[in-house]
């Protein structure tokens, strides 16, 4: 039979370094992927505003799909 | 052979046999003992749904009436408590049953109290097991268990005392686990809580405290001690946790009499008692305590005890980590102490530098001005000097100078520290040079080099990665990026899995702060690239290099593209291992997203093999049980994570080839309005979820006018989205507002 073993952590910090590394390094890489895919969604905003000058705001979308329903 | 067999049903006699030599009066002891072994192996290997009810019932029987004092001898008592050890799992339904659980907890009971030492700790053993699985029907034993522990506490064998205390550790460990559980869900718990440890506490506190003054001369400095002092310290602890504010006015007294007190267990009892109680009260009932006893444990620093120092160094830290206490008027005598000390003894300079990284992380959000600057160079100069030290028998003390280190560059305030971090780097890479240099011989060296390597590969990542946050900063890298580079590709070619994990964490920051100039690395690097993705085995390892996939899409752009093929290959192969554990996933979805939106219109090629894949995963987390948390979690990483590849896809396929994502369009608005109907969904879903939803409108244009029509959910999921207080979702969800609006009225 194995013998318990109630041993618990004694006088240690309670995080790891190595999950904190882990951790900064995903939420930059979250950071960035997020800034990449929003710096390309930027990029979709302003060729709208080329497409249409004239339009000052963003279509409403409950103007929008009213229009379709009637 | 039983456990194999058992399961299976193919050895259904085997459990009669056995009781059938315990049933004969006329049997052997040693035939008795070796039966009651052979239950408690069979127990321990299967599963209580491999035993029929019946046939649990007459294993405890035999079990428990083995445990009979005036029946049998020693050896088979001994043997029949280790075999209810092994078989309490199964004892659910008898445990329901008051008459039986009353007998077994008698009998249990009466066993904790035998003349052997041996038999008691097995019975102890059988109390702690009881204590985690039975917890909410032990109300009515409480007194008997409690007056039972602490006899054998004050004055019995370590061993057994030991066991006894960790009875109490467990109740903890099960209160705070119900606490959890009600604070996590509105007061609505399955089981009641009953709060044996608050009922307990004026008994229970002291007896924990008589623990504390046992210590041995020996324990700082050898791991494998784990005595009375110690475990009474953790419980201690544990009960803190659990009742909070009410531990102090039973620990307090004994802080303050024992402190000054000429005998130094006494003193280190002291200090480790207040160390073991700051989490858990309230920081309005600690702050003035701390703020009061600051000075003083800082003069302990200075006993003539090193136990003393020890622990008086770990509770400064927990201080630090808990509280917040440092000011102005501390801070120098602070740092000055911990300085000071992080020259002592090894064991006692690993806790300073826990102590040293806590401080840091109080400055953590201190802004411009902070506090710490005056001191940086001072303090990281000293963390240096104690990683060379000569003196520590292992490598603990170098890692957390190193470790510490890296706390206090990534806590710092960039624009007050950036010369020194930029002073930090060469000495650095000079270090990670020199255990290049060396001749390594045994495997011993091998390991310590290994051991090195991944400290310095650590603080390197962390230097770069901060360095790397601001544009003023960046040249501070890319000037030494050859250099560095050619570094970490020395130290993969070591083949230590362990460095390779750091290295390749650093090699992700440092594509980030030298962008297009990565490329000339890419050669030589994507080997490693490749070796990382094929790690299934250390997943950690492949999980950072998908990573760091995403790091040199966004570094190369579409210069990535003749590494594409090969990382492609291997993302798809790890995404059908089932070896390859499930959490590096999410991981390579995202990766995917990260690649198209890199190389544009060439992600075409690859098209018919991501997609399905993509398609398959959203179909999975339709399924994903939604009781269990941890799965629940992953489910929210699986959308995610398929929600940022169809974004990156759409995205890179806008402007020439977006009629190839059409066909699949369908199907990922299906699984939009399945993650939307989710109304428990994680904030992180639903921003990803509306930004795709966006960008196919963006892509697609009126190409999917009329699926958008079909499927009026988004009016409702756009709407919840506008009204969020989150205003990155809000601008996400104006957007995607607007490019539907935009297909809408063409």
């Amino acid at each position: 039979m194995a013998p318990s073993d109630h041993r618990r952590p004694y006088k240690r910090p309670a995080i790891s370094d190595q999950q904190r590394r882990r951790d900064h390094s995903l939420l930059r890489q979250a950071q960035n992927r997020l800034d990449a895919q929003q710096r390309a969604r930027c990029l979709a905003s302003s060729i709208l505003s080329l497409e249409n000058p004239e339009t000052d705001s963003v279509p409403d979308l409950d103007s929008t799909t009213g229009q379709e329903q009637s | 052979v039983a456990s194999v067999e058992i399961p299976q049903k193919q050895w259904p006699e085997l459990i009669s046999t056995l009781l059938n030599n315990m049933n004969q009066p006329d049997q052997p002891a040693s035939l008795k003992q070796a039966t009651l072994e052979t239950l408690g192996f069979v127990c321990e290997e299967i599963s209580h749904q491999d035993l029929e009810q019946e046939e649990v019932n007459t294993v405890l029987t035999a079990v428990v009436q083995g445990m009979n004092l005036a029946e049998h001898s020693p050896d088979v008592r001994l043997a029949a408590t280790k075999a209810l050890y092994n078989a309490l799992d199964f004892a659910q339904t008898n445990f329901e049953n008051e008459m039986e659980r009353n007998y077994i907890m008698k009998v249990v009971c009466e066993t904790a109290m035998s003349k052997e030492v041996e038999i008691r700790q097995a019975a102890f053993e059988c109390l702690v097991s009881i204590a985690s699985t039975y917890y909410e029907l032990l109300g009515p034993y409480m007194p008997t268990l409690f007056e039972l522990t602490s006899n054998v506490v004050r004055a019995d064998d370590e061993a057994v005392a030991l066991q006894a205390v960790e009875f109490w550790s467990s109740i903890c460990d099960e209160e705070l686990e119900l606490q959890d559980f009600e604070s996590s869900d509105a007061g609505e718990s399955g089981s009641p809580h009953s709060c044996f440890i608050e009922k307990a506490l004026p008994a229970l506190v002291p007896m924990l405290l008589e623990t504390l003054l046992k210590q041995q001369e020996d324990q700082d400095q050898d791991d494998t001690i784990w005595n009375l002092s110690m475990a009474g310290g953790t419980c201690l602890g544990l009960v803190a946790r659990t009742v909070g504010d009410a531990v102090l006015p039973l620990v307090m007294p004994f802080v303050e009499e024992n402190i000054k007190k000429p005998d130094w267990h006494c003193r280190e009892a002291a200090t480790y008692a207040f160390g073991s109680v700051l989490e858990g009260p309230s920081v309005e009932k600690l702050s003035p305590l701390v703020s009061a006893g600051l000075d003083f444990f800082l003069n302990l620093m200075k006993d003539e005890n090193s136990h003393v120092r020890d622990s008086t160094a770990w509770t400064l830290g927990r201080i630090f980590e808990l509280l917040d206490v440092i000011s102005s008027e501390n801070l120098q005598k602070v740092v000055m102490v911990l300085l000071e000390s992080v020259r002592d003894a090894p064991h006692i300079a690993e806790k300073v530098c826990g102590a040293i990284y806590y401080l840091a992380q109080e400055f953590e959000d201190a802004g411009n001005n902070s506090l710490l600057s005056p001191y940086l160079t001072e303090i990281i100069s000293s963390l240096l000097a104690t990683a060379d030290r000569t003196d520590s028998f292992n490598s603990k003390l170098r890692t957390s100078a190193y470790e510490t280190i890296n706390e206090v560059v990534r806590s710092s305030n960039l624009a007050e520290s950036s010369q020194i971090i930029a002073q930090l780097l060469p000495a650095i890479m000079n270090k990670l040079q020199q255990t290049l240099d060396l001749q390594i011989v045994s495997s011993d060296e091998r390991e310590k080099q290994s051991d090195v390597q991944a400290s310095l590969c650590g603080v390197l990542q962390v230097i770069i990665q901060k360095l790397g946050s601001a544009d003023e900063t960046k040249p501070a890298i890319v000037q030494y990026a050859d250099q560095i580079m050619m570094l970490f590709l020395s130290v993969f070619a070591c083949h230590s899995s362990t460095v390779h994990e750091e290295a390749m964490l650093a090699v992700g920051a440092l594509a980030y702060a030298t962008g297009p100039g990565f490329l000339k690395y890419m050669t030589e690097f994507s080997k490693y690239l490749q070796m990382g993705l094929q790690n299934f085995e250390e997943y950690q390892v492949c999980s950072i290099t998908v990573g760091v996939v995403g790091d040199v899409c966004r570094a190369l752009d579409d210069k990535i593209m003749p590494f594409c093929d090969v990382i492609m290959e291997l993302l798809l192969k790890d995404l059908h291992s089932n070896v390859l554990h499930r959490s590096v996933k999410p991981a390579i979805f995202s990766c995917f997203g990260d690649i198209a939106l890199a190389i544009g219109e060439q992600f075409e090629k690859y098209v018919r093999h991501a997609l399905p894949v993509m398609q398959h995963a959203a179909e999975v987390c339709a399924q994903i049980e939604t009781t269990d948390e941890e799965m629940m979690e992953y489910g929210y990483q699986l959308k995610r994570s398929i929600f940022e590849a169809y974004s990156g896809i759409l995205q890179g396929f806008k402007d020439t080839k977006s009629e190839l994502m059409v066909p699949y369009a369908p199907h990922l608005l299906q699984f939009i309005e399945l993650v939307c109907n989710d109304k428990q969904r994680d904030e992180s879903v639903t921003k990803a979820a509306v930004a795709v939803m966006g960008d196919l409108a963006d892509a697609l244009g009126s190409n999917i006018k009329l699926l958008f029509k079909d499927r009026v959910f988004y009016i409702d999921f756009l709407g919840e989205c506008l009204q969020s207080d989150d205003e990155q979702l809000k601008e996400t969800a104006t957007w995607t507002q607007g490019m539907i609006g935009r297909i809408m009225v063409s």
